[in-house]
């Protein structure tokens, strides 16, 4: 009789362990989830960790191409302006080792997923006319979007 | 069983939250972005553009990019905010048959209702591809002064998109939520919130976790907004005093302007003062013009002082609508990006005359208040299995009264862990664990719990036998306390309920008075830990002398025999350092015999090296622990 007794499961108690055991399992299932996606995010963050960074330095570099597109003749020549603009190349191409790439903007279709309108004059409707400042991605998203200058099509009507 | 989505459905910024892990966190856009701007668009060739990469075609297709539309949501044409705001907006809006607004975009007129949930499907859809499962039920976020249309208008929004909105919730309400004031008991909370372009003051009463909205107040056109405007105009006009130039009427100079503008405000939030500094902003005959201009806080507040005082008439206009005084509000809480301006945050302290909190990101607490409310209505359904915390550090005793931590305080339970400690003496037939409760260094002045002891050990020297102490504290909070000897197997154990640990106030007590006696504590450590060191690395000296006394000098040997008999007598004082200084010598004139060793005999192991000398505060107890061999020597080290 005792033996009997022991092996019968407690009738009562079933409901309640099919359920501790359903959330259990959910549980585990959750925390499983969640490894994967922290695993996931350590990755995004270790590959766009140097974002703010790079986002703070793009506008030196900015201004060592306005530098550069006005340079004055008697300047031009002179090796130590060489010498400057060997410097301008050498930041360039850090932050290219960096996984930094330019965006192409001058004489492209205007598209909002990398360029970013600031105004609008005469020429070929929806082309980039000017770059006012230019635009990065790094490892392939964009941080930065170009600033471009958009033709309105007064001079060539579309259609 | 599919999770809730928290939205905040800003004028200008769109956010959307969830719960993971039992914390609400933002789900970034597809573009990585955490704010999605509240902007619509469709481009002249007919496609349609929603958040980032519609705000960034405004410019060239300002009539065709409708934004701010929380502004129309429910309201009336003939409403005179609609009125008004008609006049400011660059796209049409136009009246329904019903009396509504509508607006047109791309020759089509679209309800309110209906560009909201534009914008909610982006942020839909871009939720669902980061979590990688489908997403339906939602809570979205109102002010609280949003009428019945409004609000009808918002989840009709949501219905469109798809969603399921299984609440729709009051921001100064989320917010409370995101501060964990649903938590506490009863009381009056003020939410200030200044955003990018509108700012709301409600006052709330809570009580039993529900949340009663007692007055609003705001200004819908004011925000972060103007605060950059004014130092725009400010840099433009201190620019053409210096250059007489006047580049507000460069549209890529203002735009470098406004960009440098909005830097400096938020630089100036943490430093005392900015450089502006734009190199070829602009160009006249005479060459290439920079702007460089230095921004100090002072200056910064004198511009926008003003804005900030704006904001203050409404405070008082929500005291005085709920009859209350500042003094009978609990909580200030601070929402909204502009409210880490420091001004901001005096002018709120001055006029509640308490400090606001403002712990919680401020872009983000509505839309984590609104995830957490959602956490809330989908707990409901699903039965939630509430972990709790070791409110204190459990530990044992180990030589000289240490007390060592097994299971540090605030670790999650159920919980285990074991560590292997050894004999404090040759041939120790026991060791009694003294099992302990409490933040301080010292076992004594700690809660002791219990006390067992496991005997049996076979006579073997100090810090030989291996004694496993493992810890187990299960869901209930009973804490199992075993101790095994590896060599013989032989075990004894100890089981100890909660009901014979400590009241929350004890706890409490116990907490404040380990902060307390902190430094005496760590004094008290340190005479210990240099008494361990001491009685180790006189084992060893005479351990040594006993078994190569005889390739010593003598004169070495009687050296040697002096300093560990110095050694012995500094441990029966109390200064520390004296007992530091004998060991120092005795641990230097040790090495020599090592030195001296090696000369006769090439290649024998170096006796002082077996075990450095320098116990650490776990060094083995009388009837106490310490681990074998190999552990010793590394513990060792850590003088």
């Amino acid at each position: 009789m005792e033996e009997d007794r022991q092996e019968t499961p407690v009738e009562s108690g079933a409901p309640d362990a099919q359920r501790y055991l359903d959330n259990w399992r959910r549980a585990e299932a959750d925390f499983e989830n969640y490894k994967k996606r922290i695993e996931q995010e350590r990755a995004e963050t270790a590959k766009f960790a140097s974002t703010s960074l790079i986002l703070n330095i793009l506008p030196v570099l900015d201004d060592l191409d306005r530098a550069f597109k006005t340079v004055p003749e008697k300047l031009a020549h002179l090796t130590w302006t060489d010498g400057l603009r060997l410097i301008h190349r050498k930041l360039q191409a850090t932050l290219e080792a960096q996984g930094v790439t330019e965006i192409m903007a001058l004489g492209e279709k205007f598209d909002t997923s990398i360029h970013e309108a600031v105004g609008e004059t005469t020429g070929e409707d929806g082309k980039v006319i000017e770059e006012a400042q230019r635009g990065y991605r790094l490892h392939g998203r964009v941080i930065r979007p170009a600033f471009v200058i958009v033709g309105n099509g007064k001079q060539q009507e579309k259609n | 069983m599919a999770r809730a989505v928290g939205i905040d459905l800003g004028t200008t910024f769109s956010l959307i939250a969830t719960m993971q892990g039992g914390d609400p966190v933002i789900i970034p856009t597809s573009e990585g972005e955490r704010l999605l701007p509240s902007v619509v668009a469709v481009t002249k060739t007919g496609e349609r553009l929603v958040g980032w990469l519609a705000k960034r075609q405004g410019v060239t297709n300002p009539e065709n990019t409708i934004y701010s539309i929380k502004r129309l949501m429910g309201r009336k044409f003939k409403d005179p905010s609609v009125q008004l705001d008609m006049k400011k907006l660059p796209y049409k809006i136009t009246e329904a048959p019903n009396g509504d607004c509508k607006v047109v975009m791309g020759g089509k007129e679209y309800s309110p209702p209906e560009i909201s949930a534009m914008i909610l499907q982006k942020l839909k859809t871009d939720a669902e591809a980061y979590l990688g499962e489908k997403v339906t039920d939602a809570v979205i976020t109102v002010p609280a002064y949003f009428n019945d249309s409004q609000r009808q208008a918002t989840k009709d929004a949501g219905a469109i998109a798809g969603l399921n909105v299984i609440r729709i919730i009051n921001e100064p309400t989320a917010s409370s939520l995101a501060y964990g004031l649903d938590k506490k008991k009863e009381s009056i909370v003020a939410v200030y919130d200044l955003g990018g372009g509108t700012f709301d003051i409600s006052v709330l009463e809570m009580g039993e976790g529900t949340f009663q909205v007692k007055s609003t107040s705001g200004d819908t056109h004011l925000g972060g907004d103007d605060f950059d405007q004014r130092i725009t105009d400010w840099l433009c006009d201190e620019f053409k005093k210096q250059a007489g130039i006047d580049l507000r009427q460069d549209k890529m100079a203002l735009q470098r302007v406004r960009d440098a503008a909005e830097k400096a405000k938020r630089e100036l939030s943490t430093m005392q003062q900015t450089e502006i500094s734009l190199p070829y902003i602009t160009a006249d005959a005479s060459g290439p013009k920079h702007m460089n201009i230095v921004l100090g806080r002072s200056k910064m507040e004198q511009l926008v002082g003003d804005l900030v005082d704006k904001s203050i008439g409404p405070c008082r206009q929500a005291l005085k609508d709920a009859s209350l005084t500042p003094a009978q509000i609990n909580e200030v809480l601070l929402v909204g990006g502009q409210t880490r301006t420091p001004l901001v945050q005096t002018k709120v302290a001055e006029f509640f005359a308490q400090e606001p909190k403002k712990t919680v990101n401020p872009d983000e607490a509505v839309a984590l208040g609104a995830a957490i409310q959602g956490g809330v209505l989908k707990g409901e359904v699903r039965e939630v299995l509430l972990l709790d915390v070791t409110p204190l550090t459990l530990g044992i005793e180990t030589l000289g009264g240490v007390a060592t931590a097994l299971i540090p305080r605030n670790t999650t339970i159920p919980t285990s862990k074991s560590q292997v400690f050894s004999t404090a003496a040759d041939s120790q037939p026991s060791v009694e664990v003294h099992v302990i409760q409490g933040e301080r260094p010292m076992a004594g002045d700690n809660k002791t719990l219990g006390r067992f002891i496991l005997d049996g050990i076979l006579p073997a020297p100090r810090g030989m036998p291996q004694i496993e102490v493992a810890f187990d504290i299960d869901a209930n909070g009973i804490l199992s306390v075993s101790a095994k000897d590896k060599g013989t197997g032989r075990e004894q154990k100890i089981t100890i309920t909660a009901s014979s640990g400590l009241s929350k106030e004890e706890v409490q007590k116990m907490t404040r008075d380990a902060e307390a006696h902190a430094a005496d504590d760590t004094q008290k450590k340190e005479a210990i830990e240099a008494r361990n060191t001491a009685d180790n690395l006189v084992y060893q000296a005479e351990k040594v002398m006993r078994e190569h006394g005889d390739k010593v000098p003598a004169d070495l040997k009687q050296q040697i025999e002096g300093q560990i008999a110095a050694v012995r007598s500094a441990m029966q004082g109390q200064d520390t350092a004296n007992i530091r200084r004998t060991v120092q010598e005795l641990t230097e004139t040790m090495q020599k015999i090592g030195a001296s060793v090696y000369q006769q005999q090439p290649g024998a192991p170096p006796p002082g090296g077996q075990a450095p000398p320098g116990a650490g505060g776990e060094g083995p107890g009388p009837g106490k622990g310490k681990p074998d061999e190999g552990t010793v020597e590394g513990e060792f080290r850590e003088v």
